[in-house]
């Protein structure tokens, strides 16, 4: 059952991910990032992380992504305003060729490790209370600059997009 | 086959593949960073599955910080493109070459 799961979702994660690098549309490659987004928050509750699976849909899905299509409408893209591709296929094929070393470099890396039945666990592991716990003992230091990242963030977003003054 | 670890990491380095076949090959600046969400995303599936394997709940805290620094990213990339599209009146990444306020009288 568990299996049916995952492959299902993992099926919406890799052809969402294919959708977005292949529309010549960015509109309808967001709209394909938004199916990767939900089908990950789905196998991160696989994975005993009830916390994150709601962060995703809600951080992710909600507010990046939803800012995101806010900015491609809002920019009102034509279609001769949008790059010429001629070598995107043929791109696309030979990175894939010369990624799967790679890739297979560090599922070996992986394989080493001992294996594990990895069900899903029960209350005793990944609750919301045990998170924030962690977060607010192990990781205060990490978790107040973060805050501070997304002030500046906040502030250089603002600078950067007003409209420029006429002194030029 | 969700019971073993590898299948997850299978997974995600599938994703990151896949989001850096997006960096290296288009050119719509929207699709590059939509590819850079992506592996940062397949980044937080090993993070976090790595955590479920030795049941250890910081990975998913280090997952959390990756979703915040991902939403700063966002705001300063996406208003970064809008300065650029008013200017220059295109999404081609190869364009956006000066960030600069003084000499951008073209």
């Amino acid at each position: 059952m568990i299996d049916i799961v995952f492959i299902v979702l993992a099926f919406f994660a890799v052809s969402g991910g294919l959708g977005m690098i292949l529309f010549a549309q960015p509109i309808y490659s967001a709209l394909s990032l938004i199916l990767t987004i939900l089908a990950l928050a789905g196998i991160f509750a696989l994975l005993s992380a009830p916390f994150l699976f709601m962060v995703q849909i809600i951080l992710y899905a909600g507010a990046i992504i939803t800012l995101l299509l806010f900015i491609i409408m809002f920019l009102n893209i034509r279609n001769d305003s949008l790059p010429e591709e001629p070598h995107k296929i043929s791109t696309i094929v030979v990175g894939a060729i010369l990624l799967i070393p790679f890739n297979l470099l560090i599922l070996k890396s992986f394989n080493t490790l001992p294996s594990k039945p990895m069900h899903i666990l029960g209350q005793d592991f990944g609750s919301i209370s045990d998170f924030g716990m962690e977060l607010f003992r192990g990781w205060l230091v990490p978790f107040e600059l973060i805050s501070m990242l997304l002030l500046a963030a906040l502030v250089g977003a603002v600078v950067l997009a007003r409209k420029d003054k006429i002194d030029g | 086959m969700a019971d073993s670890i590898l299948s997850y990491i299978t997974l995600a380095m599938i994703l990151f593949s896949i989001g850096f076949l997006g960096v290296i090959s288009r050119k719509n600046i929207f699709i590059v960073y939509m590819s850079i969400e992506l592996m940062l995303n397949s980044v937080n599936l090993i993070f976090v599955s790595m955590g479920r394997y030795y049941e250890s709940i910081q990975p998913q805290v280090i997952a959390l910080m990756i979703i915040a620094i991902a939403a700063a990213e966002a705001a300063v990339f996406l208003s970064l493109i809008v300065v650029m599209y008013r200017r220059k009146r295109t999404l081609n990444s190869d364009l956006f070459t000066s960030l600069s306020q003084k000499d951008s009288n073209e």
